[in-house]
């Protein structure tokens, strides 16, 4: 299919680019943009690797396409760091041992963002409900959902 | 004791920065300038011969830029097991028959992912079907499709066969004539998966120099190296498998896989690199799963519940190739022997070809199946003679001191202890046997325990590592060694271990691993050897350049280099903290003093020290391991009985775990072990029908997800210590602890139903069916 010219704003930074409406926008990220903080473990929708912030709620990157993403505030896990400086809930997942092989981490990450940002302090029903659709296979959840307590309680 | 400031403490992972801000690279991760994209073409028949294969019409599709078939390659098999009793016995692309839907055929190189799918659809291969068998116990029937002939050791008339484990002790008939309870019984492990989160991946780029260098998502590069280097025909140090993060593996990237090689071949072939990234769905259906096994169990027990006799037959459906399936059928040997003392013993595995894909370990490697059933048994037998689950297995639990019948001895066990201990802190009597008294409650919870061993380390060749550690001329330090970190911590380890050997901080180390080219060799994260084995070649490395550190510091100070004490990288003399170097000036003095000397420490270890013999798979004799990790662990369930649901409330483990180097580190090893055996006990299967798999997705496999988490508690049992100067003896943490888990679950939901399941999952209506079947 024919290319189109489209602009993203990720991270805070814009980026022109052709790209063929089919593609998902995790293709792009990866592949054209070079965020490959963004996984993909299925690309099915199913395991939650490829999670972004799209306007601040969680959306499968490999179930969006990068065209219908024009206009929207982007954010991946490289946006969330500055420099040396991590989010709480970066320093919080290696702190707490919530990290293992590290694929599903980006995911868990911005998704566990957003449940904070929409409820700053919620139950552990409530973190382990919203994080249902990003699988780890490594961790069990529980150093996960520590972590995720941790900062919801105000620790930095 | 001398203070740890480093061992025993919760440092958090070295890679963890990376890993939490996206930076850390993965194999599919990575794209070099010129890269093509390689896919592979997979037989849609579980068995067939292969007439012709036409790759014109694919050859001619723009962008596609080589396409290789068997008739391209050395014809060199590989296989997990390569002894001279059981020799490699899989191609890397078929040559003339294919045995599994989803055998390799072809493979393309093309400009993109698309252009190379599609040159797979143009690809045309004439094919015969053949007959073809699905079921271990059918396959092995005289009458029965040959897929391979069976071993030539093998005298019984079976077909089939890829390989036999037979050994005994003792005099199992006597020992039944003397029992005073003798059951038989049945049980069957289901076949599970491992999913990693990180697809299959390989990136492989000859260059013009005549090297191979590879990226792959594996378990330890030299195995990668050797296994490409032998079927390529290259030497191996013109095969350089590099160091990339691992998204998950658990047994699942052990070996050579084709799309390593078909990436490497593709690459040779057309000089430019080729990428490979396989699909969650090719994972599914065409890659290497866990071992699904039968188990027939007939145990003899004394009336005081001490065993007395067991035979045991276990049969492996292994798939279409030798895989790993004659490493099962001899550890699930072990894994009956270590926990327990059975004076009369019998056992004999076979390992069953089927027109199935290849099997591989995944963690556990045959042990949570079998402990599953040994464990569910002797709960069975345990309630026939009216003694409770505790009291059956402290009576014959393994102890400190005990021979083993390979020769191996017991040098150190707490399992007596990590029995009592896990009975105490979850007041398993109390609660035990209490549900099933309440008749007509929707909700009822019960309790179950299991037992379990696992060795640390096992002597094949060849499981060793070495390592080198250097000292840079400001005083950090740089460790150099072969292990892979997969997710469970092995850089952050090996780290504490230099920076206590040596007094640095864990930032003044800077480690460089699993590097073919570069670091010593280490066998890789697959044999629950990397604390114990990998851990004491770098400790050796470090204490050696402390060593060469002191030599030339005691010449400095005029000290003796006994009197000599090191922390941040400074050396002071003991009990006068003035006289004092700091590394920086050693290493300096150490180079115009001993002839450029820089300071190069250097480590080797392996288990068994110099033990010629490894085990015999066949006979099981010649020595195994000296280092065994013992467990006991309490699932506590609730089940409802309307639904046949079942939730996993809590799960205890108390683990002889020698003693943690990173406490943080165990316990996330802990908690996924019991997460993957929640799964494996509840809900995981792969389903297939006349070789074709149908579960494909994580829809149709439902793997444990947040909501589904467990409550974890441990309980350490400290049986070793870690000094300065010496080996040390910790045990493994990485494999052992879904086995008890997954039987303790089975036993947990017997005590709150009445029913016993006795072939896995515990799927709600195997629950309901049984309740319906204890009515009638």
């Amino acid at each position: 299919m024919k290319k189109r010219l489209i602009e993203l704003k990720i991270n805070g930074e814009y980026y022109e680019i052709a790209v063929e409406p089919q593609r998902t926008l995790l293709e792009v990220l990866r592949e054209d943009l070079g965020f490959t903080g963004t996984k993909e473990a299925c690309g099915t929708g199913e395991c939650g690797a490829c999670t972004v912030l799209i306007d601040g709620k969680p959306f499968l990157s490999c179930l969006t396409l990068a065209i219908e993403s024009q206009g929207k505030e982007i954010t991946t896990i490289e946006g969330l760091s500055k420099g040396n400086d991590l989010h709480p809930l970066q320093k919080a997942f290696i702190q707490y041992g919530a990290i293992q092989c590290g694929f599903c981490t980006s995911g868990m990450i911005l998704n566990a963002k957003s449940i904070l940002e929409e409820n700053p302090k919620p139950s552990r029903e409530e973190i382990l409900k919203g994080l249902e659709g990003n699988l780890c296979r490594c961790t069990g959840y529980n150093k996960i959902l520590e972590a995720i307590l941790a900062v919801s309680e105000g620790e930095k | 004791m001398e203070e740890l400031s480093f061992v025993g403490k919760s440092i958090p992972r070295k890679d963890g920065f990376e890993k939490a801000t996206g930076r850390a690279i993965y194999t599919v991760d990575i794209s070099l300038p010129g890269m093509l994209w390689g896919k592979i073409l997979r037989s849609p028949y579980p068995h067939a011969k292969i007439l012709n294969i036409d790759t014109s019409r694919a050859e001619k599709l723009p962008g596609v830029k080589a396409i290789i078939t068997g008739k391209d390659t050395l014809g060199i098999k590989h296989g997990f097991v390569e002894t001279p009793r059981y020799p490699p016995d899989q191609y890397p692309l078929a040559m003339d028959r294919v045995r599994y839907i989803g055998e390799e055929i072809a493979a393309v190189a093309a400009i993109d992912e698309y252009v190379a799918e599609e040159a797979l659809t143009l690809i045309k291969v004439d094919y015969e079907e053949l007959p073809a068998v699905f079921d271990p116990e059918e396959a092995m029937k005289p009458d029965a499709p040959e897929i391979h002939p069976t071993h030539p050791k093998v005298k019984e008339p079976y077909k089939n066969i890829g390989g036999k484990t037979e050994t005994f002790w003792g005099d199992v008939e006597k020992g039944f004539a003397e029992s005073y309870l003798v059951r038989e019984d049945r049980f069957e492990g289901q076949l599970r998966t491992h999913c990693y989160m990180e697809p299959q991946a390989t990136v492989a780029s000859f260059d013009y120099s005549g090297k191979l260098n590879v990226w792959t998502s594996s378990q330890g590069p030299f195995i990668k190296r050797a296994k490409l280097a032998t079927t390529l025909g290259l030497p191996f140090n013109n095969v350089h498998v590099h160091k990339t993060y691992v998204g998950g593996a658990y047994g699942g990237k052990v070996d050579l896989f084709s799309h390593e090689f078909c990436a490497s071949l593709l690459s040779i072939k057309t000089g430019k690199p080729v990428k490979i990234v396989c699909t969650r769905q090719e994972i599914f259906e065409a890659y290497r799963h866990g071992q699904p096994i039968i188990v027939e169990l007939k145990t003899g027990v004394k009336k005081d519940g001490t065993l007395h006799a067991q035979k045991v037959k276990v049969i492996n459906n292994a798939g279409a190739y030798r895989g790993s399936g004659v490493v099962v059928i001899f550890l699930c040997w072990g894994f009956i022997m270590l926990p327990y003392r059975i004076p009369n013993l019998k056992y004999e595995g076979y390992s069953v070809y089927t027109n199935n894909p290849v099997r591989a370990p995944q963690r556990g490697h045959g042990a949570p199946n079998l402990r599953f059933a040994v464990e569910s048994q002797m709960d069975m037998i345990a309630e026939e003679l009216g003694i409770d689950p505790i009291e059956i297995r402290l009576k014959n639990a393994r102890q400190k001191g005990e021979n083993l019948p390979n020769g191996d001895y017991v040098r150190n066990c707490g399992l007596i202890e990590c029995i009592e201990k896990v009975a105490q802190q979850t007041l398993f009597k109390e609660k035990y046997g209490k549900a099933r008294l309440k008749e007509g409650q929707r909700f009822r919870r019960g309790i179950g325990i299991g037992v379990s061993s696992y060795f640390s380390g096992s002597l094949i060749y060849p499981n060793s590592s070495a390592a080198m550690v250097k000292l840079n001329d400001d005083g950090t330090v740089t460790l150099l060694t072969g292990a892979l970190d997969i997710g469970q911590g092995a850089e952050t380890i090996l780290s504490q271990i230099v920076a206590e050997e040596l007094g640095v901080s864990i930032e003044d180390i800077r480690v460089v691993a699993a590097d073919t080219e570069t670091t010593p060799v280490d066998i890789g994260s697959w044999i629950s050897g990397g604390a114990y084995v990998s851990g004491n070649a770098v400790k050796m490395a470090a204490s050696d350049a402390r060593r060469q550190l002191f030599e030339i510091a005691a010449e400095e100070l005029e000290a003796n280099p006994e009197d000599l004490v090191a922390k941040n990288r400074e050396i002071y003399v003991k009990d006068s903290p003035g006289r004092s170097i700091s590394f920086s000036q050693a290493v300096s003095a150490s180079i115009t003093k001993k002839r450029g000397n820089p300071i190069i420490g250097k480590g080797h270890y392996r288990t068994m020290k110099d033990v010629p013999m490894h085990p015999s798979l066949a006979t099981t004799k010649g020595r195994w391991s000296d280092n065994y990790a013992f467990d006991a662990q309490v699932a506590e369930v609730e089940v409802d009985m309307k639904t046949g649901q079942i939730k996993l409330l809590k799960a205890t483990t108390a683990h002889d775990c020698g003693f943690p180097i990173n406490p943080l580190l165990v316990e996330g090893q802990i908690d996924g072990q019991v997460s993957m055996a929640q799964g494996h006990a509840l809900w995981e299967e792969v389903l297939m029908e006349n070789g074709k798999t149908l579960t494909t997705s994580f829809l149709d496999y439902k793997i444990p997800c947040a909501k589904d988490m467990v409550e974890t508690y441990y309980i350490d049992v400290i049986t070793e210590k870690y000094e300065k100067d010496k080996p040390y003896r910790t045990k493994e943490v990485g494999e052992g602890y879904v086995s008890g888990m997954v039987a303790a679950i089975a036993n947990a939901v017997y005590d709150a139903t009445g029913v016993r399941i006795k072939k896995l999952p515990i799927y709600p209506e195997k629950i309901l069916m049984g309740l319906k079947d204890k009515k009638r």
